[in-house]
């Protein structure tokens, strides 16, 4: 490298190898950036056309049997007070204790843990015992996969609160717990919105968990919930396996509306999270 | 420097009650020992300045007053701060009580997320329950005596949020003389605002005094010899020196001040 | 001093009303609980897995994790042919996945324009909202077919009678289901969570360093190569562990691909079974051992998945700490 110092004149500073200035790097390098460059831009590629690809085949394939089905969900209750409570005490109560950060990890660890297990769980403790598939079981099981989406969305969003607002509401002589639900939850509202909606989006499309404790019944929706309810993921999966074409194209529409609507909450969370910040 | 000072008529009672008095405090950050042995007395109805560097030590000598550093487990104060007698860093003060008759204003605008009536309403209620018609004259006083009232008053029921930073500053301030505090804390409350709005907030201090017994720290030497009567001069966590606010600007006793006041450091 | 407090005591306003203390306290431990509910929620499940999975592991002891059988008639179960699908496909989604998602993460953040950024983080984020039965039904009714005619007969009839290829990639019988295709479904799935933290990770980088790297005349390729992804690179490693996390427990998506063979084969091409695709299956007509067996699989998986997650965890927060 030939360094010049800058009260040089620049002109003949510029002739640095015998080449001229231009030409100095490697074709070889040259060639790599370019590849890695296609290669790159060849796998983001790859990967829209998937989702592409899978909505497409839903809309050809769903749209037509649409009218045929009317499907009945469970919704979670239990879990978004309690998610959200959690996420209150980690990040209002909790900052800097050694507890609070065990329980944030483990939270961590259960909002990926596979929803399988979950239903596992379940079953062992309120189907077994009670003997007897129901609408209840399959909430439950629904409601703690909810629990990690909620407590760690509502923790972010709270964190995202700035200090200054809290020391105003603890400067008029407003205890911690009046603070908190009057001035940081409000200002929080619409993030811990999106954790509702996260959880939604996350539960609405589980199939797996339901195998174990709502089971289907696809005939009959007892307002009781005990005795198995109907509910699209599973139906679809029974339906899709079953080997009637009629059935098959209501496991289509059935995917169709699934899918569509938690994309669309989705998109909404995501929105919202935006407009937040 | 001096010359560019415009000092405000000064009216001292040196006969006015002492309301807050600090006897060999100490404070830290974990560690970190911020201020150190600090002695301070700070008279009724007067406007008191904390000047200083940045890192001096006046914001958190502020916020031991209304014990709002109380809010963080690691930090912590050894001495005396009496409010009228009594110490208020001692653990058997109710932080709460304590903070609804010291009211603070913060550097950057705090309004809560509700509408402007909610937000003056917010510490009334926290403490009393009065009559709809009550609180409306309550609300309706503070936002007057803010000088906010003739540009919400038709809005009362939008959200806080959307009025400008000077006036969302009024606001607060509005927020907390409609409890009644007997002294009010003010943290930088203009290094936010443009000149327009801070000269607004530097006229409500002077009506304020009458009512009020005010500490304000602030950056701006010209805005201390503008709005107070007494001045403390701090540098590294300790009081050089405290006096009459002319004193401390025309004719110090001690040489930092002079450098200080006089821009050759800080 | 006592002559200042009683001047000053009759200009006090009105006795102050002191809020109730016992809400704050009730607020204060009801949220303290509630955070405690994951702990408890953590420990039930570990609890309700041993306790379900118990009889399985007593009648079988450790032969349960070696022995290949699954016979439902003589009440003899091992796990063998079970963990080793789970592992393979999980391996293969790495394998396809994480080039294809580290791919992604540079196109975003070093060469997409600013415009096309967000639609396209979008829908890669979106990759992950599909539901995983969806994921299933298009491997089994759209990209399975396309997979046997196009892969799986060209590629047997080429490595046939090869030594190693010809048994790792030879399908005896050529449906398009089986360990490979459930690999590579599996790896679209967990594309969009390895890219977007990559890209998360990527961006965090401070942007004198890259700047820095480029001022010296260095490639795209080799600011990325030699200066990016060594800075990042425990977190990516992080990124990739939860994917593998998720990837190890997916279960819709495998069920309906992966053939659910109970017998072991030395061929990627040919069906086999996971974990959770053989808990989903056989659960609902298991009866007394059997459903012990399959909840045993679930204790198994769980403790796999847990220590890949906590590995995971550790790896990213550390790199977010720097």
């Amino acid at each position: 490298m030939n360094l010049t110092p800058p009260s040089a004149s620049a002109a003949p500073a510029m002739v640095m190898t015998p080449e001229g200035p231009w030409g100095r790097v490697r074709p070889a390098r040259r060639n790599a950036d370019r590849l890695m460059k296609i290669i790159a831009t060849a796998f983001t590629l790859v990967a829209i056309t998937v989702l592409f690809w899978i909505l497409g085949m839903l809309v050809v394939k769903g749209i037509g049997g649409l009218s045929a089905g009317t499907f009945t969900q469970i919704t979670p209750g239990p879990g978004t007070e309690g998610g959200g409570l959690a996420g209150t005490y980690l990040a209002e109560y909790g900052r800097g204790s050694k507890l609070a950060n065990l329980i944030r990890f483990i939270n961590d660890i259960l909002l990926s843990a596979p929803s399988i297990l979950i239903g596992l769980f379940v079953y062992v403790i309120l189907v077994e015992p009670f003997r007897g598939y129901s609408g209840w079981a399959g909430g439950v099981a629904l409601g703690i996969i909810a629990i990690p989406v909620i407590v760690r969305t509502t923790e972010d969003m709270l964190r995202l609160v700035p200090a200054p607002l809290r020391e105003a509401g603890s400067a008029l002589g407003a205890p911690p717990s009046v603070v908190i639900t009057a001035i940081t939850w409000r200002a929080a509202k619409s993030g811990m919105v999106t954790g509702i909606l996260l959880a939604l989006a996350r539960i609405a499309g589980e199939t797996a968990p339901l195998l174990f404790t709502a089971l289907n019944n696809n005939f009959w929706f007892s307002p009781t919930l005990v005795g198995g309810v109907s509910n699209l993921p599973v139906t679809i999966y029974q339906f899709a396996s079953a080997p009637y074409e009629n059935w098959q194209q209501l496991a289509w529409a059935g995917s169709l509306i699934i899918t569509v609507s938690i994309l669309l909450l989705s998109l909404i969370a995501r929105r919202i999270v935006r407009g937040g910040k | 420097m001096l010359s560019t000072l415009e000092l405000s008529p000064q009216v001292l009672d040196a006969q006015a009650p002492i309301r807050i008095a600090v006897k060999n405090l100490d404070f830290y950050y974990g560690e970190h020992k911020a201020l150190k042995n600090v002695n301070l007395s700070f008279r009724d109805r007067h406007v008191t300045a904390l000047i200083g560097p940045s890192g001096c030590g006046k914001s958190t000598l502020l916020r031991i007053f209304n014990r709002i550093y109380s809010l963080y487990p690691e930090q912590r104060a050894t001495g005396e701060v009496l409010l009228d007698g009594r110490n208020v860093i001692s653990n058997d003060v109710d932080v709460n009580e304590l903070r609804s008759r010291i009211g603070m204003v913060f550097q950057k605008p705090t309004p809560f997320p509700m509408s402007i009536y909610d937000n003056v309403a917010f510490g009334i209620r926290l403490y009393e329950k009065p009559p709809k018609s009550e609180l409306d004259d309550r609300v309706e006083g503070a936002l007057r005596r803010s000088a906010l009232w003739d540009e919400v008053k038709d809005k009362l029921k939008s959200s806080g949020m959307g009025l400008s930073g000077g006036q969302q500053q009024r606001l607060c301030i509005a927020r907390t003389i409609a409890q009644k505090p007997e002294v009010i804390l003010f943290d930088e409350p203009t290094s936010a605002l443009d000149p327009i709005s801070t000269g607004k907030i530097e006229d409500l201090l002077e009506q304020l005094k009458t009512d009020f017994t005010i500490v304000i720290v602030t950056h701006n030497m010209q805005q201390a010899a503008r709005v107070s009567q007494y001045t403390a001069f701090m540098y590294l966590g300790e009081v050089v020196e405290f006096d009459a606010t002319n004193t401390i600007f025309m004719n110090p006793n001690k040489k930092q001040t002079q450098d200080y006041v006089t821009g050759r450091f800080g | 001093m006592a002559a200042v407090t009683d001047q000053m005591a009759s200009g006090l306003p009105a006795i102050r009303r002191t809020p109730k203390g016992t809400f704050d306290l009730v607020f204060r431990n009801a949220s303290f609980l509630a955070a405690l509910f994951v702990l408890v929620l953590l420990a039930g499940i570990i609890g309700a897995m041993v306790a379900g999975g118990w009889p399985a592991f007593r009648e079988f002891g450790f032969g349960f994790l070696t022995s290949s059988v699954w016979d439902t008639q003589n009440e003899q179960y091992g796990a063998f042919p079970a963990i080793v699908g789970t592992l393979s496909t999980a391996l293969i989604a790495l394998v396809v996945g994480v080039p294809l998602s580290l791919g992604i993460a540079v196109f975003l953040t070093q060469l997409a324009p600013p415009w096309f950024k967000r639609p396209v983080s979008t829908a890669i984020e979106l990759l992950a909202a599909v539901p995983s039965i969806i994921y299933g039904m298009w491997g089994l009714f759209v990209f399975v077919p396309l997979f046997a005619a196009y892969v799986q007969i060209p590629l047997s009839n080429i490595v046939e009678g090869m030594p190693i290829v010809g048994t790792v990639l030879y399908s005896r019988s050529p449906s398009g289901l089986g360990i490979l295709t459930a690999g590579i479904i599996l790896a679209f799935m967990i594309i969009p969570f390895i890219a977007s933290i990559t890209r998360d990770m990527l961006e965090q980088i401070p942007s004198v360093l890259r700047e820095s790297a480029y001022g010296i005349g260095a490639t795209t390729w080799e600011v990325v190569r030699h200066v990016l992804v060594p800075q990042a690179g425990v977190s990516i490693i992080g990124a990739i562990m939860l994917g593998l996390g998720r990837a190890l427990g997916e279960t819709m998506a495998v069920t309906f691909v992966v053939g659910n063979a109970n017998r072991l084969s030395a061929s990627v091409m040919d069906p086999g079974s996971t974990i959770a695709s053989r808990i989903a299956n056989e659960f609902n007509e298991a009866l007394g051992l059997q459903l012990h067996a399959l909840i045993a699989l679930g204790c198994i998986l769980f403790f796999v998945t847990f220590v890949v997650l906590v590995i995971a965890r550790i790896l990213v927060a550390r790199v977010k700490s720097f």
